[in-house]
């Protein structure tokens, strides 16, 4: 025995150094586990040897196959003492030991014994080793005893039953789910626990099957529920009936309202805050019926235990993001919060009233912010940083003092993801907000001065070279840059010779400047430096010899990559070395689109420096390059617009089809991405044939098949039209994929030679006049409205007939024009009765346009509207009427 | 589901660890942070005083009781509340075994019995029992008194 456990009467004054498993070892454990094989059993002595098996397993310790196949056997020797608490530790090592299928026969005998036994709690104890280690031919050998279990009289019994009903569920489910009757009865017992995981248990049963769940909410919300645990499971499958059957009440009264607003006043405070956080969570939740579930929330605020004050703030928290209104009252309580123990509490507060705040609370706000940044964890940081990024987008005239502060805390000690979190939003600031380019500028530009982040580096580095330029005294970015190239490591020097260049090739009067200081750097220790800077010298045409005009130097310092970087990548990892040098244009330049990129959250700002500087202009960039590489499209000008894709199939069809219509001022080109979902078949010579007899305005002018599309690798074929010049034609089109098919031998990979005529039915296509309109938005709504020509403004009401609430008469609107939404109009609170939305956007021809809407809604849910529009060209505004009206 | 029940003494090392559906890779990582959770958190803290956090999706609630910190880690349905009210019935459980906030050395004597608790109140990752004296017989074999 390696060391013996200590006994209560020892020396109690080393008693906190002295630990009973001091020295422990497992190998010298696994030898006193022989005393299991004594054949006269010290019940107290096995005892003690379990405890320190079970000390070494919650220590992390692991047994090998052989140790813990031995000391199983070992274990289901003592299924022959009748020592009582011996024999509840022998229960439990076994499951801790979690033995092997071929194992578990061992014991299976004595466990069905005690699984029948007089005394109750073998049963309970056995039933949860049976069902730990049990597979589905075994259970179904113990079913009918389990059935019986379920009902027992003993609650410890009955609950064991279906505590494991719960966990075999997973594994065996067509089993449990026989056990439903017994499980009924269950639901009925006296005892709380019983009822808590019965109602579990049959939830889960009937999960699919709505009625019975709907059936078994309405009669347990009528009767009595003793356990607040199954209350709250009450409340939760009660919501879920709710949404399921929203949409079908036409009374207006919400099914179960009454049932979670008594839930308010329940004892416990379990129910309490399950109930309110349900009623938080309804669908379109009306400010009555948050009302109450507001009010004991705010109450919970000032609870001396913090679970509960944690609680209160983080269902405020989340309430505030759809209903900032209705959290407001709560706002005194939570800026006392601010200065909780308990951190997680703090930043919730926080950042609930950096939500609900208004501008005016804006810079009382940031000081109480100020003092509790500096004890906080980083991860709370990052919360605040994102939370006052959105608060500086909502309004954008307090970005001075938000932007101080980003730049405030940006000097202060932090980790990675911290201080790319406060580059991130300041770089989001300076692109939205033209206001605050040239200070968020010089911020990044003096933290580059001592930032100890390569990364963070250049990026910043990279953003400066795009934005510096094209400030009003670019010069004074080149100090910060140079800096670089003497103080940093290799790659950021090598990023910082990038952006001089960029500086020279943007602004000429700083050039010759540029050009001594590029050439210092010809003498880097660093090769890719010293590259860098000879080939932008060269580029920038420094030697004098002028081979490269500006345009073709800017092309080369700014353009992207003009290969998509996957199709880059495959081709260079299918080069073979060889005497042939690697050629770049026979990169494919077709795109791969993915179907599922437009499906993206809409509300996902770009995430900072790692996006390009917008996600949609990249998009059409790519286009734009697509669609010049084809000959016959070469001629139809600059591309205004691509709309998203558009799906033509359902899900999962043999063919999957979308398209990208390309608005140019003369044409519109269908862009049809294909993909062939059979590994069975190849396509050939894949066309879309589409009649455009409901779209008269338009004419076919070219079309150009895709030549191969083998199974699984995307590909597109086009077809263009002609439509008179500058005009928003609309029209519906119907399409049909022609194809020839190809079977393919799938083990070979090889097609037959032969194929058979074939064509696949496709969704229909409009196009609608918001496909000519780019989303654009402005800064300052209200200074680009003045700005812009009164004489253009057309004023006009029109009635939008009965709607659901206001926020769906105002989405229907946005969508019908396709134009940008400004300072976050296009949210309207709950329960509105009027709204004013201000939309931004350009018109085919370039035309800037605004638009001004202001909605009213009367008892009937009949929608009214005033639309005014103001744009650089009086046709057009004539032109966004027309639209309204016929739309 | 509950995700760890974990018991540590007053320098961090583990006493007691039960993980359920964490993967083997994550639970080192588990470890740590709950370690430095207490340590950052839990100085001064009275006994049985509940703390809370969460981390992403997942909940944490906290505890010392006398030489020994215990954390509960939750997700889904054991929210901070349901966790608070599993921390309650071992703590209770705990102070039960032991007869009162126990020291390291008085937690390690009582080892075995506050792993059969715990084995009663929290069975993979769902909660079993919720009171002490019917725990307190449950544990030696004894049916509970209401029956």
């Amino acid at each position: 025995m390696a060391q013996p456990l200590v006994k209560k009467d020892d020396d109690h004054d080393d008693e906190a150094e002295y630990s009973p498993f001091l020295g422990i070892e497992k190998g010298a454990v696994l030898q006193e586990a022989r005393v299991f094989n004594d054949p006269q059993l010290d019940p107290r002595r096995c005892s003690q040897v379990i405890t320190k098996l079970l000390y070494l397993l919650n220590q992390g310790e692991t047994f090998t196959k052989i140790e813990a196949t031995e000391v199983f056997f070992a274990v289901t020797k003592l299924f022959q003492s009748r020592d009582l608490g011996l024999r509840r530790m022998v229960y439990l090592m076994i499951k801790e030991l979690s033995p092997s299928s071929d194992e578990v026969i061992i014991v299976t005998s004595s466990l069905m014994k005690d699984m029948n036994s007089k005394t109750d709690m073998y049963r309970a104890n056995a039933i949860r080793v049976l069902c730990r280690i049990t597979d589905g031919t075994l259970l179904t050998q113990i079913e009918r005893y389990l059935k019986q279990a379920i009902v027992d009289k003993n609650p410890v019994v009955a609950s064991a039953a279906l505590v494991s009903g719960i966990h075999l569920l997973q594994s065996n489910p067509e089993i449990v789910k026989r056990w439903s009757n017994e499980v009924q009865e269950a639901m009925q017992s006296r005892a709380a626990l019983v009822q808590f995981h019965a109602l579990a248990l049959l939830h889960q049963i009937r999960q699919n099957d709505r009625l019975a769940v709907s059936k078994l909410v309405t009669s347990l919300t009528r009767g009595t529920v003793r356990s607040p645990l199954a209350q709250c499971l009450l409340i939760r499958y009660t919501c879920q009936v709710i949404r399921e059957s929203a949409g079908n009440t036409q009374t207006g009264e919400r099914p179960f309202y009454d049932y979670l607003e008594s839930c308010l006043r329940h004892k416990a405070e379990m129910v309490i805050f399950e109930a309110a956080r349900a009623i938080t969570e309804l669908n379109g939740v009306t400010s009555r019926e948050l009302t109450p579930a507001i009010t004991v929330l705010q109450l919970f605020l000032s609870s001396s235990k913090p679970v509960l004050r944690f609680a209160a703030v983080r269902t405020l928290n989340k309430v505030a993001m759809m209903h900032p209104m209705a959290v407001t009252n709560c706002n005194i309580d939570m800026e006392s919060l601010i200065s909780d123990q308990n951190r997680s509490i703090a930043t919730l507060a926080i950042t609930t009233l950096l939500k609900t705040g208004n501008e005016s609370s804006v810079d009382r706000l940031m000081k109480q912010i100020t003092n509790f940044m500096s004890d906080i964890a980083d991860e709370f940081k990052i919360v605040v940083v994102e939370a006052i990024r959105s608060l500086c987008l909502k309004f954008p005239l307090k970005y001075r003092s938000l932007m101080n502060f980003l730049s405030n805390i940006l000097r202060e000690e932090g980790g990675f993801e911290y201080k790319k979190a406060i580059v991130d939003s300041i770089v989001i600031l300076i692109r939205d907000i033209p206001d605050a380019k040239e200070s968020g500028l010089l911020h990044l530009c003096e933290f580059i001065e001592d930032c100890e982040f390569t990364y963070l580096s250049t990026q910043i580095l990279h953003f400066l070279g795009i934005e510096g330029p094209k400030t009003s005294d670019p010069s004074k970015y080149i100090r910060y840059i140079y800096n670089r190239v003497h103080l940093e490591n290799a790659t950021v020097r090598a990023s910082a010779v990038s952006t001089l260049a960029k500086f020279g090739a943007m602004v000429d009067s700083l050039k010759p400047r540029i050009f001594v200081l590029l050439r210092r750097c010809l003498f880097d220790s660093d090769d890719e430096v010293r590259d860098r800077a000879t080939l932008y010298l060269n580029t920038l045409g420094a030697d004098g010899a002028m081979d490269e005009t500006n345009e073709d130097a800017s092309e080369f310092l700014f353009g992207s990559l003009d290969v998509p970087l996957v199709n880059l990548e495959t081709s260079l990892k299918n080069y073979e070395s060889s005497d042939e040098p690697f050629d770049i244009s026979s990169v494919p330049r077709e795109v791969k689109v993915q179907p599922l990129a437009e499906k993206k959250a809409p509300s996902k700002k770009p995430a900072g420096l790692g996006a390009p500087p917008s996600g949609p202009t990249a998009t059409v960039d790519a286009y734009e390059k697509l669609l010049s590489s084809i000959p016959e499209f070469s001629s139809f000008g600059n591309l205004f617009k691509s709309s998203a894709p558009v799906e033509l199939t359902e899900a999962e069809t043999e063919y999957a089809v979308n398209v990208v219509k390309h608005i140019f001022d003369q044409h519109v080109v269908f862009q049809y991405n294909c993909t062939n979902t059979i590994p069975e078949q190849l396509l050939e010579n894949v066309t879309v044939l589409v009649d455009s007899s409901e779209a008269e305005e338009f004419a076919e002018v070219a079309s150009k098949p895709l030549q191969s599309l083998p199974y699984d690798s995307p590909g597109q074929t086009f077809v263009a039209f002609e439509k008179p010049q500058g005009v928003p034609a609309v029209g519906k089109f119907s399409n049909i994929l022609k194809f020839i098919v190809k079977e393919v031998d799938t083990s070979t990979g090889e097609a037959e030679d032969d194929g058979v005529e074939d064509e696949y039915r496709l969704e229909d296509l409009e196009v609608v006049a918001a496909d000519y309109m780019q989303k654009v938005g402005v800064s300052n709504f209200r200074n680009a409205w003045e700005n812009m020509n009164p004489d253009s403004e057309r004023v006009d009401e029109y009635g939008l007939g009965p709607r659901e609430n206001l926020s769906e008469a105002v989405n229907a609107v946005i969508n019908l024009l396709g134009m940008q939404p400004c300072e976050g109009t296009e949210v309207v609170p709950s329960n509105s009765r009027s709204h004013t939305c201000l939309l931004s956007g350009v018109f085919i021809g370039n035309v800037r346009v605004l638009v001004r809407l202001s909605f009213g809604i009367d008892g009937e849910k009949e929608v009214a509207m005033k639309l005014a529009v103001r744009s650089d060209d009086e046709s057009v505004s004539d032109a966004i009427h027309e639209i309204v009206a016929s739309g | 589901m509950i995700l760890a029940v974990l018991f540590a003494n007053s320098v961090g090392n583990i006493l007691v660890e039960r993980f359920n559906g964490v993967p083997a890779e994550e639970r080192l990582h588990w470890r740590s942070f709950l370690v430095k959770l207490g340590a950052d958190n839990l100085k001064g803290v009275k006994n049985e005083e509940l703390l809370v956090a969460c981390h992403k999706s997942v909940y944490i609630v906290y505890t010392v009781l006398g030489d020994v910190s215990i954390f509960v880690v939750g997700k889904d349905e054991y929210d901070e509340l349901a966790l608070s009210e599993v921390i309650f019935v071992i703590t209770s459980a705990v102070k039960d075994v032991c007869g009162k906030p126990p020291t390291e050395r008085l937690f390690l004597d009582k080892y075995g019995r506050i792993c059969l608790c715990l084995d009663e109140i929290v069975w993979t990752g769902l909660l079993e029992n919720t009171e002490k004296d019917r725990i307190k017989r449950l544990i030696r074999l004894k049916p509970p008194t209401e029956f």
